[in-house]
């Protein structure tokens, strides 16, 4: 059975609908009219239980809106959202004891106080077993190196610090579900890699379901293994990371370092991306010509000193698929 | 589908209660500061009401001694009333991080209603050196125990008056975002309307029957009406049905206001 599903979900916000300029503004005031945006059209979706899925999309797509649904602190507008068996909004307190949240943009930890007491808070609101508590939290310390700075209030602590708390603030209470949104925003490469293995792990070794969303693919193809795209608050894309991959990176890069220097490079077939000196990028789409023929042409016209294929990875894909749309990609995408 | 409610459980409220006297407990220099302040001005409050009875004979038949113990009470109360201890309710709505409140298994106002109390009782301890102050430094009269004993009751109530009210105000942040002008107008109404400053009896008779009639009163004046014995043991039962009136009325508007504010949140996304 799902874990979460989601059927024909919507959130339509009202806001007062406002001309430009001060006028404007003391016109809305007394203003009646309304706008309507629909954030999240008709999304629908189902997770299993363990599975962990990339929610990606633009900014203002609808992922937090959808995030916020599912955690229980907004109403759908219309339509089914069901979060291991619970209706978030309607149940919010006992949907909040399976889920953890971590909010890149925002701690849940208690700012004034240290770190061991914003965990023994969690441990009593959650009523978290203390044997299990103290597992745990052995645990985490161990994979997340909190114990140095333990004893320092949160306020203290670097971004990078005060993220580790949050993620073990999280999972403290063994969670069903996570929701992890933008959780490395802002972090050096040293703590993303840190705090993506502590997520895969414990995770993998709990069951625990995780939707994450994030502006980092890298996050994405990291931990997740389905992504779900979502673009203008409708589902574009839902299915395997790998598909993706195969459907719509279907585009090369060849990578030239030439020998001499010419004032012009053309190859049939390929199309020249860009030129910074003798180094050429030559792309092409795999189906039409294989990277062999490229490079024989390439090697036929021009003398050179280096060469490389370069694989599209996820996060080019997701740009071209924003900028270019969704539809019928091969089509689309023919140079 | 039906779903077993869970039993309610007293212990994160305890808890939040518990972390906030350890955080009042960590900004040691307010804790001086405000001793300190309350010794100025306990001593200019002396100063004025010497100078005022210098020329006058005793207003509304209180002798010196017995204006001078109210200012003083008035003020030890104030250690305690005038704390905004719902303020964490604006906080967490201007930086939005009321939503991680929303996304724990608790009921949120209870949890500020906890994290206020836990402040309040910190500052509470206060009143003790306050006390020992106030004997050393100005002479104060001490009532007998029965006495004393309805000034705490009436104290405890005006305390909830005050709660809600604070409530009430953090409430409207759900809206504007930003209170600190309606705060301000609000500590001066209750400062002046409420008696803390000068005692409502000493007020002219069409403003004295207003303000008495309005729920500052219920906060600073009835204890302290009580203390130096203004109010007699008849009326007791009196007042403190009218402080617990607005209780009940406070309570009741600061319910709808969060109901329809956290209403907002959930439908508007905040």
């Amino acid at each position: 059975m799902a874990i979460i599903e989601t059927v024909d979900l919507c959130k339509t916000f009202r806001s007062i609908k406002r001309e430009p300029g001060i006028r404007g503004a003391f016109a809305a005031l007394f203003s009646r009219d309304y706008e309507e945006k629909a954030a999240v059209h008709h999304v629908s979706f189902s997770l299993e239980p363990g599975e962990v899925v990339g929610y990606i999309g633009p900014n203002g797509a609808g992922k937090s809106t959808t995030i916020k649904m599912l955690t229980g602190i907004l109403v759908p507008t219309s339509g089914q959202i069901r979060v291991a068996g619970l209706v978030p909004h309607e149940q919010r307190q006992a949907n909040a004891e399976n889920i953890g949240v971590v909010f890149g943009q925002r701690s849940q930890l208690y700012w004034d106080l240290p770190l061991r007491d914003s965990f023994e808070l969690l441990r009593s609101i959650y009523d978290v077993p203390r044997n299990r508590y103290a597992e745990n939290l052995a645990e985490f310390s161990e994979l997340l190196d909190l114990e140095r700075f333990m004893g320092t209030p949160v306020r203290q602590l670097s971004l990078g610090e005060r993220m580790r708390g949050d993620f073990a603030a999280a999972m403290i209470h063994d969670p069903k579900i996570v929701f992890l949104d933008e959780p490395t925003i802002g972090l050096d490469v040293l703590a993303k890699e840190a705090i993506r293995s502590f997520v895969a792990r414990v995770t993998a070794e709990r069951g625990t379901t995780v939707v994450l969303t994030t502006h980092d693919l890298a996050d994405v193809e990291r931990l997740a293994r389905r992504i779900i795209l979502i673009d203008e608050g409708t589902v574009v894309y839902d299915g395997a990371l790998e598909r993706l991959r195969e459907e719509y990176g279907t585009h090369r890069t060849l990578v030239v370092t030439l020998a001499e220097d010419y004032p012009e490079i053309s190859i049939e077939g390929a199309t020249l991306e860009s030129r910074e000196g003798t180094i050429a990028r030559l792309r092409f789409d795999r189906r039409i010509i294989s990277a062999e023929a490229v490079v024989r042409r390439v090697m036929a016209q021009y003398a050179i000193s280096d060469i490389a294929i370069v694989e599209p990875d996820i996060e080019s894909i997701v740009r071209r698929l924003y900028v270019e749309g969704y539809a019928v990609p091969a089509q689309a995408m023919r140079p | 589908m039906i779903v077993a409610r869970k039993r309610f459980r007293l212990e994160p409220y305890v808890e939040f209660a518990k972390r906030a006297i350890a955080r009042e407990a960590t900004y040691r220099f307010d804790v001086f500061t405000g001793l300190g302040s309350f010794v100025v001005r306990i001593y200019l409050l002396r100063m004025v009401w010497f100078a005022l009875y210098a020329h006058n004979a005793a207003p509304a038949g209180l002798p010196l001694h017995t204006i001078i113990t109210y200012s003083a009470v008035a003020l030890l109360m104030g250690l305690v009333l005038d704390i905004d201890q719902t303020r964490a309710l604006h906080d967490r709505l201007h930086d939005g991080s009321i939503a991680t409140d929303f996304m724990k298994p608790i009921s949120v106002p209870l949890y500020f209603f906890a994290d206020g109390t836990g402040e309040v009782l910190f500052h509470a301890a206060l009143v003790i050196p306050g006390l020992i102050l106030a004997l050393l430094f100005v002479h104060i009269d001490v009532p007998s125990f029965p006495v004393f004993a309805a000034f705490a009751l009436s104290f405890v109530l005006g305390y909830f008056v005050g709660f809600f009210l604070n409530f009430m105000l953090n409430c409207t942040a759900f809206w504007t975002l930003e209170i600190s002008a309606v705060q301000l107008i609000v500590t001066w109404l209750t400062d002046l309307l409420g008696g803390q400053i000068v005692p409502l009896i000493l007020f002219p008779a069409f403003l004295g029957k207003v303000v008495y009639a309005l729920p500052f009163a219920a906060m600073f004046s009835t204890p302290l009406l009580i203390y130096i014995g203004t109010i007699p043991p008849s009326r007791y039962l009196e007042v403190m049905t009218l402080q617990l009136f607005w209780i009940v009325v406070l309570g009741a508007i600061s319910t709808v206001m969060w109901r329809a504010g956290a209403r907002r949140v959930v439908v508007q996304g905040g």
